[in-house]
């Protein structure tokens, strides 16, 4: 019988698009140090750590995260790191959920840390040429590297080929209006890289097209930043909890998919996140959820592309295919209404610092079902080519 | 795109050995110049007879299932996973096929890929195969935008002329674009396609009310033109770049000049110009130019023309030059008003 695990302690530090006063071993220190402080517990007490680093290239150094592991205060524990793309958050998540699930520890430390704009672009003198050239060696690298391969234009492939299907959904001015609201919801979050930058759908709709139907203002941004949480077991959990006086927020529900990389018969449906499907539903069904929309209420979405979280929200079951555009049109995602997506801002507006991105998402969802009295929240990542990882999780508030 | 002949990394991305200081909040941080790399002889292991099939004979090769029949392009296997395993072999598959979804499109691309764009990425479903081969996709017929290639779009496989071993040895084109005896032919050559007869848009239906429309915008479009040769940044942006412009619009063509920071407007269009920009109503290229809207949007969008792809990114200059303008002129305003 495998044992309850529960989030007991979470941090972030600030998300920015450039940290030239860190290097990524001072902001995954300072994460867990946030972290470690707010479950009220010694660094001693942690007995296993769980690292997200997707890149190494980002982090220039293979095995980025032998050097913080000492660092951390973790010196002669277990230690593994998790790379999953860009779903390399809720998996790292996934994987500690594990472990504590199985007895293996009584605590754990998940820590998600990503350094991308120390890449630069020597012709161009900007950074962001570099970072998405970075990500691109992360495509198939004997037949998609050389024909342009970018982040954008894989994730646009998927939200093209959901257009073809339901050409009536993923209306510009529906999307537009996601973005405008998202960056209302960031001006409550202090750690986000974008806090201070609200847009109407005005100019949401007036920004630069940059692979279509993606614009500028739709686009999550690149972020330097860590995050970090400690899970712990049930008794454990509910005796920090009794200490620090908050309530455990439990991880009742995981669910995870990887989908194929390659498209056809057989293979991957281009119109569809599948691995969204599956993992939601997947982490339904180890919380007990049979009508997701009867019980979801707090969304913590990777939205590296608003098109994507629109569709996403549909494989989750939260809107039917083809009428994602509901989410605002029927007012299901607009202030008072059935969901609270992305309180934090999302990776669009908080920002993608892609290893922390959805340990990020995990900590503002403990915190939007303390403060809102909520019960329920689905935490999400996707990640690497055509959408294709993708790891969820349900928090339940105590 | 790699050729023979270049270096692996290309010289004008290496920066030199060098470091500076940042400075946040009163602190000083060092920032230094560097590079993590890694030189390969990768092997092309059990790709090899695919890409020395596209590079020695132009043809396409795939894999197939000796049980289950899944024909896989590229070969990407010698075993299916599909039937616990069981032995595939390598046949050849058609040059034509259809594609799988809607493709995007990239046009403005990392350093690594911007003589490519815009260009579009996408999967092609060969004839016989049942699997997705990605390829570059490309129009004969002047700037690619959405809605040329879309789902179902018949595309046809088109060899580079000099070819290394790569899968940017080939890209597809639609076939409604070439003649049936090209869409018939195995290893047809990007040099066998007409590459220089664009398909303009007709601008032919001209009325009075057009000709007062294009008068009056193209007196409004020689005074940008000559507030921006007479501007420091604005010149900045086109330095080093040279390119004669025809610009054809109901009611009128002129030309526009490009020459190492020097940009002028004339009546009389260049003979031989180096692309054409139409702009059905002058107004919305005029919209561009002073800064109300981006010019490689409205070609995006398809409210302007332009006759060759690679000429995006001297309209992507002309946008720069217009927000130059407009920065330069708003830094004047505040200034007077300080």
């Amino acid at each position: 019988m495998s044992k309850r695990v529960g989030i007991v302690g979470a941090a972030v530090t600030p998300f920015k698009g450039r940290w030239a006063e860190k290097t990524y071993y001072d902001l995954a220190q300072w994460a867990t140090r946030e972290a470690v402080k707010d479950a009220q517990i010694h660094i001693n007490d942690v007995e296993g750590a769980f690292y997200g680093i997707y890149n190494d290239i980002f982090e220039r150094t293979a095995i980025p995260e032998h050097a913080i592991h000492g660092l951390c205060g973790m010196q002669n524990k277990f230690g593994i790191r998790i790379s999953t793309g860009g779903a390399t958050g809720a998996y790292t998540i996934s994987a500690a959920h594990a472990y504590l699930a199985a007895g293996r520890f009584k605590t754990a430390l998940v820590l998600g840390v990503e350094k991308s704009t120390d890449c630069f672009d020597f012709s161009s003198m900007t950074a962001t040429p570099e970072v998405i050239k970075s990500i691109g060696w992360s495509a198939d690298s004997f037949f998609e590297q050389a024909i342009g391969w970018t982040a954008a234009d894989s994730y646009a492939e998927v939200v093209l080929a959901y257009m073809d299907r339901y050409p009536n959904d993923l209306k510009p001015e529906i999307t537009a209006k996601i973005s405008a609201q998202l960056s209302e919801h960031v001006k409550t979050n202090p750690f986000a890289q974008r806090q201070f930058d609200q847009v109407t759908a005005d100019e949401v709709m007036n920004s630069r097209l940059v692979v279509y139907p993606f614009k500028e203002l739709e686009i999550c941004v690149y972020t330097e930043g860590a995050a970090a949480l400690i899970m712990a077991e049930e008794e454990t959990a509910l005796a920090i909890s009794k200490n620090t006086g908050k309530p455990v927020v439990w991880i009742t529900g995981v669910g995870e998919a990887n989908e194929h990389s390659f498209v056809g018969r057989n293979h991957k449906d281009m119109s569809r996140i599948m691995s969204d499907h599956y993992a939601a539903h997947r982490a339904y069904e180890m919380a007990g959820i049979k009508d997701p929309t009867k019980s979801v209420q707090i969304v913590e979405l990777h939205d590296a592309f608003v098109h994507q979280l629109e569709i996403s929200m549909a494989e989750f079951g939260l809107v039917p295919l083809g009428k994602a555009d509901s989410l605002i049109e029927d007012g299901l995602m607009t202030p008072g209404g059935k969901y609270v997506v992305n309180p934090c801002g999302g990776l669009i507006y908080c920002g993608h610092a892609v290893g922390a991105s959805n340990i990020m998402s995990a900590w503002s969802a403990r915190e939007e079902l303390i403060r809102r009295g909520m019960k329920i929240a689905l935490v999400h990542g996707t990640g690497s080519t055509i959408a294709q990882f993708t790891a969820c999780l349900i928090l339940e508030n105590q | 795109m790699r050729k023979h002949n270049e270096k692996v990394i290309p010289d004008i991305y290496i920066p030199d050995v060098g470091s500076e200081v940042e400075t946040v909040n009163g602190q000083k941080y060092l920032v230094a110049n560097d590079a993590m790399y890694t030189f390969y002889k990768r092997t092309k292991g059990e790709f090899s007879p695919f890409f020395l099939a596209l590079r020695d004979d132009k043809k396409v090769l795939g894999c197939k299932c000796r049980e289950c029949g899944l024909v896989r392009v590229p070969p990407f296997l010698t075993h299916c996973p599909d039937c616990n395993f069981a032995p595939t072999e390598l046949v050849e598959i058609d040059q034509v096929g259809v594609m799988n979804s809607t493709p995007p499109i990239t046009y403005f691309a990392s350093s690594l890929f911007a003589d490519m764009a815009p260009y579009g990425r996408g999967r092609v479903i060969l004839k016989g195969a049942d699997t997705a081969l990605s390829v570059n996709l490309y129009t004969t017929t002047g700037i690619l935008v959405p809605g040329i290639i879309e789902r179902g779009t018949e595309v046809k496989i088109v060899f580079r002329d000099e070819r290394i071993g790569e899968v940017s040895d080939i890209f597809c084109v639609p076939t409604s674009e070439l003649s049936p005896e090209q869409v018939a032919k195995k290893g047809l050559l990007e040099s066998e396609i007409d590459w220089e007869h664009p398909q303009e848009p007709d601008i032919s239906d001209v009325s009075s009310k057009d000709k007062a429309v294009f008068k009056k915008a193209f007196a409004k479009m020689r005074s940008v033109i000559n507030e921006m040769n007479g501007n420091a940044r604005a010149r900045k942006d086109i330095a080093s770049w040279k390119r004669d412009i025809l610009v054809k619009s109901r009611g009128g063509q002129f030309g526009i000049f490009i020459n190492d920071g020097n940009i002028t407007l004339e009546d009389r269009g260049p003979d031989s110009p180096d692309f054409v920009i139409v702009s059905q109503d002058l107004r919305t290229l005029l919209d561009g130019l002073t800064y109300r809207g981006a010019i490689t949007d409205m070609i995006i969008t398809k409210k302007i023309w332009i006759s060759k792809n690679k000429e995006f990114i001297t309209v992507f200059k002309l946008d720069r030059m217009a927000r130059s303008l407009a920065r330069s002129k708003r830094a004047s305003i505040m200034n007077s008003k300080v």
